[in-house]
């Protein structure tokens, strides 16, 4: 369960997202893992075309649907937050958004990196 | 637990299949789609479903087109679709529902209360799809049972009738002919195939007025006195007033028609026929048609007080207005499907 701790002192709702895999704690670590495959696919970084997002969107949009799944809760609350924002046509403010939001992203993934 | 229904999730992010399958598994088989081509073809496949979840964002072909295949082929009506969504495409969200979507599903997924919504909706299924189902099964029901009742009181006349039961099969093969025909040809007597269906089966109780006529006078060979034919001649009304005691064993539809062509099938476009002396349309084509049936079947069968005529004989006596007056329009389709109905007379 060490994972799981050391994700909850990152802000990671665990509690939430062990009840929604039915409470069991194999298939979230197994789940975490597939994060860290998708991440790696796909990831999106700050230095997008500001002109041309559309494909940034659907990414980000993905992104959010499974940390929000996954109870990541700041990548979670991030993401939603650059998708509203590139939806309104704001790419300036979702980069800021993206940038804040890196290093914690980082963290978590390192972390679940480190069970693998 | 034998789990006998199965859900089909549909998202092209496996992380997001894991979890709706770690959510509904114990309950339902699961099978999964990455992508609405596949599910389209999984819905076509030999699998019955009860729910679908569908992601509507989805490369390829994407939750819309899932639910436009579904409407094509009409598994929307039988088949609950649960939209996944992250909430904030609500044009999209809108189509599915038009689409005959039933209800969304927001991400992150709150598994307790989905649980409950997909729960009860394949429920609410189930239960809609069974009693289509039974209602289905009595319309058959009932529509052989009409078919029965009516041809229970036709035997009765054949009873009595030196006529043979074949007349009744002829008569029912002539009117299809005709009604069809004349359909097609005018539109002012265009009726649907339902309609025509029903005519047809009613067709069968033309004569059930004969029962009420005595023996002597219905199997008279020879010539009826004045005084015998008025009493033949209320077969017509008889057999409405033996109609009206039982309507409610038989369908309306079929309960009209039949009372109608009984009334009426010895009218004549003239105004010359019985019982009422109605005149040309006042007359249904539905009785028109089966009074012209009615006479070539006559002319062209034994009877106890005449020979068989041939068809060529039979159909210059109707045109040449031996056998009282007929609607051209009636006569046009007689002589146009004679090919047809001289078939029908080698039976």
């Amino acid at each position: 369960m060490a994972l799981l701790e050391d994700l909850k002192v990152l802000g990671v709702d665990t509690e939430e997202g062990l009840e929604r895999m039915g409470g069991n704690s194999a298939l979230y670590e197994r789940m975490l893992f597939k994060f860290l495959d998708m991440m790696q696919q796909s990831s999106v970084q700050p230095d997008f075309d500001s002109n041309d997002y559309e494909e940034i969107i659907e990414k980000a949009h993905a992104i959010k649907g499974v940390s929000g799944n996954l109870s990541l809760t700041p990548i979670y609350k991030a993401y939603s937050e650059v998708v509203s924002l590139l939806r309104a046509g704001e790419p300036d403010k979702a980069k800021a958004e993206l940038i804040n939001v890196l290093p914690v992203q980082m963290e978590i993934i390192k972390c679940i990196e480190k069970y693998q | 637990m034998k789990k006998d229904k199965t859900i089909l999730i549909v998202d092209d992010v496996e992380i997001n299949r894991a979890i709706l399958a770690a959510i509904f598994c114990e309950e339902y088989n699961i099978v999964e789609a990455e992508n609405g081509q596949q599910a389209i073809e999984l819905l076509d496949g030999e699998q019955s479903f009860s729910a679908v979840l569908l992601d509507l964002l989805m490369p390829e072909v994407n939750g819309i087109g899932v639910l436009e295949e579904m409407n094509r082929n009409g598994s929307i009506r039988t088949i609950p679709v649960f939209l996944i969504t992250a909430a904030e495409s609500q044009e999209m969200l809108l189509e599915g529902y038009n689409l005959g979507a039933i209800d969304v599903i927001t991400k992150p997924f709150l598994s307790q209360f989905l649980k409950c919504r997909v729960n009860n909706v394949i429920e609410l299924y189930e239960h809609r799809n069974e009693l289509e189902k039974i209602v289905a099964e009595q319309v058959e029901r009932l529509n052989h049972l009409n078919q029965s009742v009516v041809e229970t009181l036709a035997t009765l006349i054949e009873f009595r009738d030196c006529e043979s039961g074949e007349h009744v099969k002829r008569i029912c093969g002539l009117t299809r002919i005709l009604m069809k025909e004349v359909s097609k040809t005018y539109p002012e007597y265009y009726l649907p195939k339902e309609e025509i269906d029903k005519i047809v089966t009613s067709s069968i109780l033309h004569d059930i007025g004969k029962i009420a006529v005595p023996d002597n006078i219905l199997n008279k060979p020879g010539k009826l006195t004045a005084e015998e034919f008025e009493i033949m001649k209320q077969h017509t009304v008889r057999g409405c007033e033996l109609l009206s005691n039982i309507p409610d064993i038989m369908d309306a539809g079929i309960y009209n028609y039949s009372y109608d062509i009984c009334r009426h099938h010895h009218e004549r476009w003239d105004g010359r026929g019985y019982p009422d002396g109605l005149k040309g349309d006042d007359i249904s084509i539905w009785a028109q048609v089966v009074s012209v049936a009615d006479v070539y079947d006559a002319l062209t069968s034994v009877r106890v007080y005449k020979k068989a005529f041939s068809s060529e004989k039979a159909v210059d006596m109707i045109f040449n207005g031996e056998c009282g007056v007929f609607n051209p329009k009636v006569l046009y389709v007689f002589k146009k499907s004679l090919d047809k109905i001289q078939e029908i007379h080698k039976l």
